[in-house]
């Protein structure tokens, strides 16, 4: 019964980490760079949720999709304020550039969200009494979560699959020379991989908001989760990315369950320590050095 | 054709290309051959907009194209032809030939093509939904070959085409561009080895580090003893 709860709630916080590690991978494996103001997307993705849904009172569903807007363009932005200025500089710039990034998005976050306490809560989307599937409590708003999460995953596969967007992106991650020699527009390829990146962030958000309590300091605690989830699961692996989160969710559930509940926040740091030392290249990762 | 005039080229404070000038006459097979570090890659990345030149002019049909971005001169149907290790080892055969046409928008002219291609290359056919990356070398550079055809070239640039391939699979590559001359294409490419020219090229240079040391005819590059000496020895020009 216990271990039944913390797996329940396990997956449903790993497959936000997945969703959240996806867009930071998918960001990587394109550019070659990790985002570090990841985190930060996600937290003003989500209070971008807050000011439309429970501030303004819009429907949820509008309020989902201005917050994915809203992050797609921070992603956006982020390319062209950061990501292409410093597209020929040492890869040490665009680590200092996204970090102060994170820092002015941080600032801009307390600035507007930040006086209404230290938390802000989110309404429940479904019912918040608990469902019993199969003898064990689970919240219909995990169910939701989940369910969401798979079909962003579809859809992200779909479009890497289908359409020509997608494949060029694809292309891009595989070898940018090549993509340039045939005339893909290499420039927007990164922007729209940003942009999409940074909306993958905003729709973990909005879907984790009514689970947990939104802070303008979110940010760094969910990007580590995220960066445990994509070495676990092999850097520039986006399969790797969500077994990873899923491993990850479950693995701190489980450490907060069974060992101590003080436990389960660090539980990330601990993955990422031994999966650096016992192994580097992560669950899928011996893929990820095909880059050329 | 295409027409380079004293191009230079820099990176940082070297001077890679110095004063640089060759032609490339409509329907000729025109080769360049260097030794490793001579700057024949610098300018493949110049022809096709990856390197801006510092000086000089390069000209196609009489239309500047130096310092354009690489979509712009795709366009204009300058297609460079990288080597085969360039393919996207994920992707299909069949993707990656298909995104050959990532700069064209004729959805009829690009399946009319795709078809032409795999009647130029069947193996191509055969393999159309395996990833490229598990095909053997000569494959991959029928796949190099083959994507850029799809961007409708006027006019190709091959980066080594003999380039790790068996001494067999490079008379199929001279083969291979033997038969796209024939049918009318422009072709300039760059060379370590004489293999090629020697088989297929009319006018011939031989470039040592950054400028032209000379110009000759393919059908005497074997038996010249100077084009050896001139950028195998390196370092004399």
């Amino acid at each position: 019964m216990l271990l039944a709860y913390a797996l329940s709630s396990g997956i449903t916080s790993g497959a936000l980490y997945a969703l959240v590690a996806v867009g930071l991978v998918l960001c990587y494996r394109t550019t070659g760079h990790i985002n570090f103001s990841h985190g930060e997307l996600f937290m003003i993705g989500g209070f971008l949720a807050f000011t439309l849904h429970v501030m303004w009172g819009l429907p949820y569903i509008v309020a989902l999709l201005g917050a994915v807007a809203g992050s797609f363009v921070l992603g956006v932005l982020t390319d062209r304020v950061v990501y292409q200025p410093l597209i020929k500089a040492p890869p040490i710039a665009m680590v200092m550039a996204t970090v102060g990034l994170s820092f002015v998005l941080k600032g801009i976050g307390r600035h507007f969200w930040g006086g209404q306490g230290e938390v802000v809560p989110f309404p429940p989307l479904v019912s918040p009494a608990p469902v019993l599937i199969g003898g064990v409590a689970v919240f219909p708003q995990q169910l939701v979560v989940v369910a969401s999460v798979v079909v962003c995953m579809l859809l992200l596969t779909l479009f890497f699959t289908r359409t020509r967007a997608g494949k060029m992106m694809q292309a891009t991650a595989e070898n940018a020379h090549a993509a340039y020699l045939v005339g893909i527009r290499v420039e927007r390829v990164y922007m729209l991989t940003w942009g999409v990146g940074a909306a993958l962030a905003g729709v973990a958000a909005v879907f984790v908001a009514p689970l947990t309590l939104l802070t303008p300091d979110i940010g760094l605690s969910l990007l580590l989760k995220a960066f445990a989830a994509t070495i676990l699961g092999g850097l520039g692996s986006m399969t790797g990315a969500v077994i990873g989160g899923l491993l990850v969710g479950i693995l701190e559930a489980l450490a907060g369950t069974y060992i101590a509940s003080s436990i389960q926040d660090v539980s990330a740091f601990i993955i990422i320590l031994a999966v650096l030392v016992f192994r580097p290249t992560g669950l899928l990762g011996a893929r990820a050095r095909r880059e050329v | 054709m295409l027409t380079v005039r004293n191009l230079s080229v820099w990176y940082g404070l070297s001077e890679v290309l110095r004063d640089v000038s060759f032609s490339v006459p409509r329907g000729e097979v025109v080769a360049l051959l260097g030794g490793n570090g001579a700057g024949k890659t610098t300018l493949l990345k110049t022809l096709s907009g990856l390197v801006k030149p510092r000086g000089g002019a390069v000209e196609f049909d009489e239309r500047p194209i130096a310092g354009l971005h690489p979509h712009d001169i795709v366009t204009k149907g300058v297609i460079q032809v990288p080597q085969g290790r360039f393919v996207w080892p994920s992707m299909s055969v069949a993707d990656n030939l298909a995104l050959g046409a990532a700069a064209r928008h004729d959805k009829a002219g690009i399946a009319a093509d795709l078809e032409r291609v795999y009647d130029f290359f069947p193996r191509l056919r055969e393999r159309r939904g395996v990833p490229a990356g598990t095909l053997s070398g000569g494959e991959q550079q029928m796949v190099a070959i083959g994507r850029a055809l799809m961007a409708r070239p006027r006019i190709l640039l091959m980066d080594e085409p003999s380039h790790g391939l068996s001494p067999r699979l490079v008379q199929e590559m001279i083969e291979v561009i033997r038969r796209l001359n024939e049918e009318g294409m422009t072709i300039f490419l760059i060379e370590q080895n004489i293999g090629v020219p020697a088989a297929v090229a009319g006018t011939t240079y031989v470039l040592a580090n950054g400028a032209i040391a000379f110009q000759t005819h393919g059908s005497k590059v074997a038996d010249d003893p100077e084009v050896l000496s001139s950028y195998l020895g390196g370092g004399r020009h």
